[in-house]
């Protein structure tokens, strides 16, 4: 158990850094000097990490590759770099086969007492774990340089430890910079007989991986924990990793914890009046028979509400929220613990923080160390409501099945229609006796008339797929705003549509049979293709296709020849005809996004440069929400408006 | 265009071993040419017995697809294909050997069929049932009507005229593919003893490739669905379900040789694909072969319904299928299952195709009766 003597020293860790970071603030060496000094102290390996800043690449397909494909070597300065102090404990009862992470970001240029307060809670555990007999696997405390982004320095570190390298191009680095042979000196002479190395340092195959911050600036009225669990493509640690955290926090330290949400979900007055009507049919149902208990009161409904939001929000984007993704991409359950302490300044409170914190994440470790295996028990595909409460997949994909259902069932009826009265209105104008005559003149069409269809469906996705390579053209243009990439993007977009409509024109407009009835079968073959691009999607990553089966679900079934209607100048086909033109404005990804983007943030802040912003950060973090958005979303809309404007 | 796509393929893997996958190349390219020249024979069988049975006016020759062409190209453009040779798959070497069979029996160059036959079997064995499609191409010519309409057609016109019959069964091809068949067998099978002399000798090539096909021992996943049941099975039943799943092969053999008899080339696409479905150790590359086949029917299997369904199933199945895979193996949050199920609706799709296939070769047999029979009904439109 955490005791207060390794609060102690975990204080006095924390009180050194924060005064080396007042007396000298040449590089940040000095903070990691002490850090790696500290490690030493306990008797724990220590070594250093040096790793350079990776650059955003254009890797759309990244996210179905293996993490450790496609790094490209390049020439690095000594000015880019960042140094991770690693401490390792062998487990004195394990084999060495596994270990457990535990990461602190720290940037020692401009730290403040916060990420302080941190490696001090890491140091209070780890100085305990160095004691303890229990031990059965070995611990890694990974000290993450967080100047280039907390993510670039875990997942650098990450790819180095995977990937083993036999060439000697560390110690040629090394040699090139010369801060590094800086702290190996003093290393060396400070500590002599001691454990620490500049090579790197492995442990074995990670079982679990904690990511930990304190926030020193916080206005909460009691201690916090939030939980961030969102890696890449909406990918989820298992359950059982936000159960045993959210379980240790609750009821043995008291902390409240609580899940991202969506702020401006918890405001809105038509959501309370939902969880009102809730909450009287769950009072309704308990009064007829007491065993029924699914009501629920309206603010947890809302609540509950606005975190399903958030959760779904952050998987649809496809962007980890915090450092743990890096470890998702190796398997690896990992979570980030952001504490919020209560607000005030004295320093009774930063050891009171010290021990529980540090209690808690003794006590998750412990919990992971007594595993004879990874976590596989519980879900991995969930959506969370509140840190307790979660919707698993077998919940979510009814929903989403039966929001998709009618797209097979519509394409088979549009397509049995088109085909039928294809044939039909030949062989009325024949006699019955010539029928035989005429079904051997569709021998040719017979039951491939929809390959003319097919083919214009394929020409669309093919356009889908240049216009998402070409950021990739303008990624390399030097000096350009958003606002100016974005104009790039969107000229050279119609442009290759232009000229792909000018090459192909001939065999797109000459549809020789059955004009009438063409727009049915491009509209069957759309929501076929649809229907097979959301599926996929939503294996990929369920939230991005969820969003997006509700924007084109609608738009695909609704979607009619605006003439049709104009002709038919009903009520029903007016009104048909103004769905079609909503959604058809709506379901376009950019007005899509600015219409999100005001809701959220107000009409005030939107401007055209953002939309570009957001795609770069979705191709940089290797998002399959790109791919989804350029090979699916916008083909759709686009064949959507051509069935719009058809000419019939 | 084809083998510049091929090239910007290989350039990008940069593959070191280029010279193999040249050849590879060289040989999907090469059976897409054995396709086509089959192609144009059976669309020559086709429209001469249409003219042997004067129904070339119903049925206007120029609507009639060039179905070697059409079937070439879908063999080369098939994403099958094109992944089975970028992945220096070998299944191209044994889909030519299949195809330079065909090729020779449907040209009635018997050594080069029993060339093609011997060759096939000896790589990857399920070819073998390939002899009695074979067998019927060199004892009575290509796809054709069947042979009773003809005479039915004849007795009509009570004009009995012999030169637009087809030719009925003959021996003497069959003996002399014997004959060829035998005499590549004892070639191959004494080089290989030769040259396996230090390995074991040619009964351990026996065991080792017939037995491992027949065995089913190794049971990594892939598209077909034995893996996943035979690491199942318990190891009791385990004889008992591989005897079982290859007999299931050999009891469709009877049933479809008597029924599609008059149609050789259709009898041997429909045995390569029930056997591509239930090999055990199946690839796309397989498939590649038989949805390229398919291409040489295209006029008979016009009113083939599902199409649309088909075309969409698979399109959907080759693109889920690796993401399953990547959900399992990679990713860790699938499990063994999820790939499973995308193996079974590829089976199940093959499974329609084939129905499907049949059933509208059956109706375009039965459309071409009525037409024969009926043409005095309506012979004046």
């Amino acid at each position: 158990m955490l005791a207060n003597q390794h609060v102690l020293e975990g204080n006095r860790l924390v009180n050194d850094l924060t005064s080396s970071n007042l007396k000298s603030s040449e590089t940040g060496i000095e903070s990691q000097r002490i850090i790696a000094r500290y490690m030493l102290d306990l008797g724990a390996e220590a070594s250093i990490h040096k790793f350079h800043r990776q650059l955003n690449h254009f890797h759309p397909l990244h996210f179905f590759s293996s993490p450790d494909s496609g790094i490209i070597e390049e020439n690095y300065s000594c000015s880019s770099y960042g140094i991770n102090t690693v401490g390792i404990i062998r487990a004195p009862r394990g084999d060495g086969k596994e270990a457990i992470v535990l990461v602190t970001p720290y940037n020692a240029l401009k730290s403040g007492l916060g990420e302080a307060l941190s490696i001090g809670i890491a140091y209070s555990v780890f100085s305990l774990l160095s004691q303890v007999t229990w031990l059965a696997k070995d611990i890694i405390w990974l000290v993450a340089d967080s100047r280039y982004g907390e993510y670039a320095a875990v997942s650098a570190w990450l790819r180095d430890y995977q990937t083993p390298k036999f060439s000697s191009l560390s110690t040629l680095d090394a040699e090139m910079c010369p801060d590094i042979d800086n702290l190996y000196d003093l290393k060396v002479n400070s500590i002599t007989g001691s454990k620490f190395s500049s090579s790197f340092k492995r442990a074995g195959t990670m079982a679990a991986a904690l990511v930990l911050k304190v926030r020193n600036k916080s206005d909460q009225f009691e201690d916090t924990i939030s939980i961030y669990a969102e890696a890449s493509n909406g990918q989820m640690p298992n359950l059982d990793l936000i159960n045993v955290v959210n379980y240790l926090a609750v009821h043995r330290q008291g902390l409240h914890v609580k899940v991202e949400k969506l702020w401006s979900l918890l405001n809105s007055s038509w959501l309370k009046i939902l969880g009102e009507i809730f909450e009287s049919l769950g009072k309704v149902a308990k009064s007829l028979n007491p065993k029924w208990k699914f009501g629920i009161t309206a603010t947890e409904y809302v609540e509950g509400t606005a975190t399903l939001a958030s959760s779904l929000y952050y998987q649809a984007l496809g962007l980890p929220t915090g450092p743990h993704g890096a470890f998702r991409d190796y398997q690896i359950d990992a979570i980030t613990l952001e504490i919020l302490p209560k607000f005030s300044s004295d320093k009774v409170r930063h050891s009171d923080i010290l021990l529980r914190g540090g209690r808690l994440i003794e006590g998750v470790i412990r919990s992971v160390n007594n595993l004879l295996e990874k976590f596989h028990q519980s879900f991995f595909l969930y959506l969370l409501t509140s840190p307790s409460k979660f919707v698993s997949v077998g919940v979510y994909m009814i929903a989403f099945a039966l929001l998709i259902a009618p797209l097979p069932i519509v394409a088979a009826s549009l397509y049995v229609d088109a085909s039928s009265l294809g044939n039909c209105s030949k062989s009325d104008k024949s006699t019955p006796s010539a029928s035989l005559d005429t079904d051997e003149h569709s021998i040719t069409i017979g039951s491939w008339m929809w390959l003319n269809s097919a083919k214009l469906v394929f020409l669309v996705h093919l356009w889908g797929a240049i216009v998402s390579l070409i950021p990739y053209v303008i990624c390399q243009i030097p000096d350009c705003t958003p606002t100016t990439s974005f104009m790039i993007w969107v000229l050279l977009s119609m442009l290759s549509f232009l000229t792909l409509y000018s090459v192909l024109a001939s065999p797109l407009s000459c549809a020789k049979a059955s004009q009438e009835k063409e727009w049915a079968l491009v509209k069957s073959v759309t929501i076929s293709s649809v229907f097979i691009g959301l599926g996929l999607m939503s294996v990929i990553n369920f939230a991005t296709a969820e969003i997006g089966a509700l924007l084109m679900v609608p738009m695909c079934l609704l979607a009619r020849p605006l003439k049709l209607d104009v002709r038919a100048g009903t009520l029903r086909s007016f009104s048909r005809m103004i769905g079609n033109l909503v959604l058809g404005l709506i379901a376009f990804p950019p007005a899509a996004f600015f219409l999100l983007k005001g809701m959220l943030d107000g009409f005030g802040s939107v401007n055209v440069g953002a939309f570009w912003i957001w795609v770069e950060s979705l191709w940089a973090w290797n998002s399959a929400t790109y791919l989804f958005i350029g090979m699916v979303h916008l083909p759709c809309w686009v064949l959507c408006i051509h069935i719009l404007l058809h000419t019939c | 265009m084809v083998p510049l796509c091929y090239c910007r393929f290989l350039d990008r893997l940069q593959l070191r071993e280029l010279k193999d996958s040249l050849i590879i190349f060289c040989t999907d390219v090469f059976s897409a040419m054995l396709i086509r020249a089959t192609g144009q024979n059976l669309r020559l069988a086709y429209l001469f017995s249409l003219e042997s049975l004067d129904l070339v006016k119903q049925i206007e020759v120029s609507e009639i697809l060039s179905s070697g062409d059409i079937a070439a190209l879908i063999y080369l453009w098939n994403p099958f294909t094109i992944v089975a040779c970028v992945g220096l798959s070998t299944s191209p070497v044994e889909n030519m050997a299949v195809i330079l069979c065909l090729y020779g029996a449907c040209s009635r160059l018997i050594p080069l069929a029993a060339f093609g036959w011997v060759i096939a079997t000896h790589l990857s064995l399920y070819p073998a049932i390939l002899i009695i499609p074979v067998i019927f191409l060199l004892g009575c010519g290509p796809d054709a009507p069947p042979r009773k309409l003809f005479l039915q057609r004849h007795q009509q016109e009570e004009v009995l005229n012999q030169s637009k019959l087809p030719l009925g069964f003959s021996w003497r091809p069959i003996i002399h593919f014997a004959f060829w068949a035998l005499l590549w067998s004892v070639y191959v099978l004494v080089l290989c003893g030769i040259s396996l002399k230090q390995f074991g000798g040619i009964w351990e090539m026996f065991k080792s490739t017939y037995g491992f096909i027949l065995t089913v021992e190794d049971l990594s996943p892939n598209i077909g669905v034995l893996w996943y049941f035979f690491a199942e099975v318990f190891d009791f039943f385990r004889n008992f379900f591989l005897i079982v799943f290859h007999v299931n092969i050999i009891f469709m053999i009877l049933p479809l040789a008597i029924r599609l008899c008059h149609r050789p080339c259709f009898l041997a696409f429909v045995y390569i694909a029930i056997f591509s479905m239930l090999k055990s150790y199946p690839s796309v590359g397989d498939s590649a072969l038989y949805l390229g086949l398919l291409g040489w029917f295209v006029n008979e299997l016009a009113d083939m319904q599902f199409s649309f369904f088909l075309f969409c199933g698979y399109f959907g199945v080759s693109l889920l299928s690796p993401v399953m895979h990547n959900l399992w193996i990679w990713r860790g949050t699938g499990n063994a299952n999820f790939y499973f199920a995308t193996a079974m609706v590829y089976a199940c799709l093959q499974i329609i195709l084939v129905v499907e296939g049949v059933s509208a070769m059956l109706n375009h047999d039965r459309k071409l009766r009525n037409l024969t029979t009926g043409k005095p009904r309506d012979a004046k439109s």
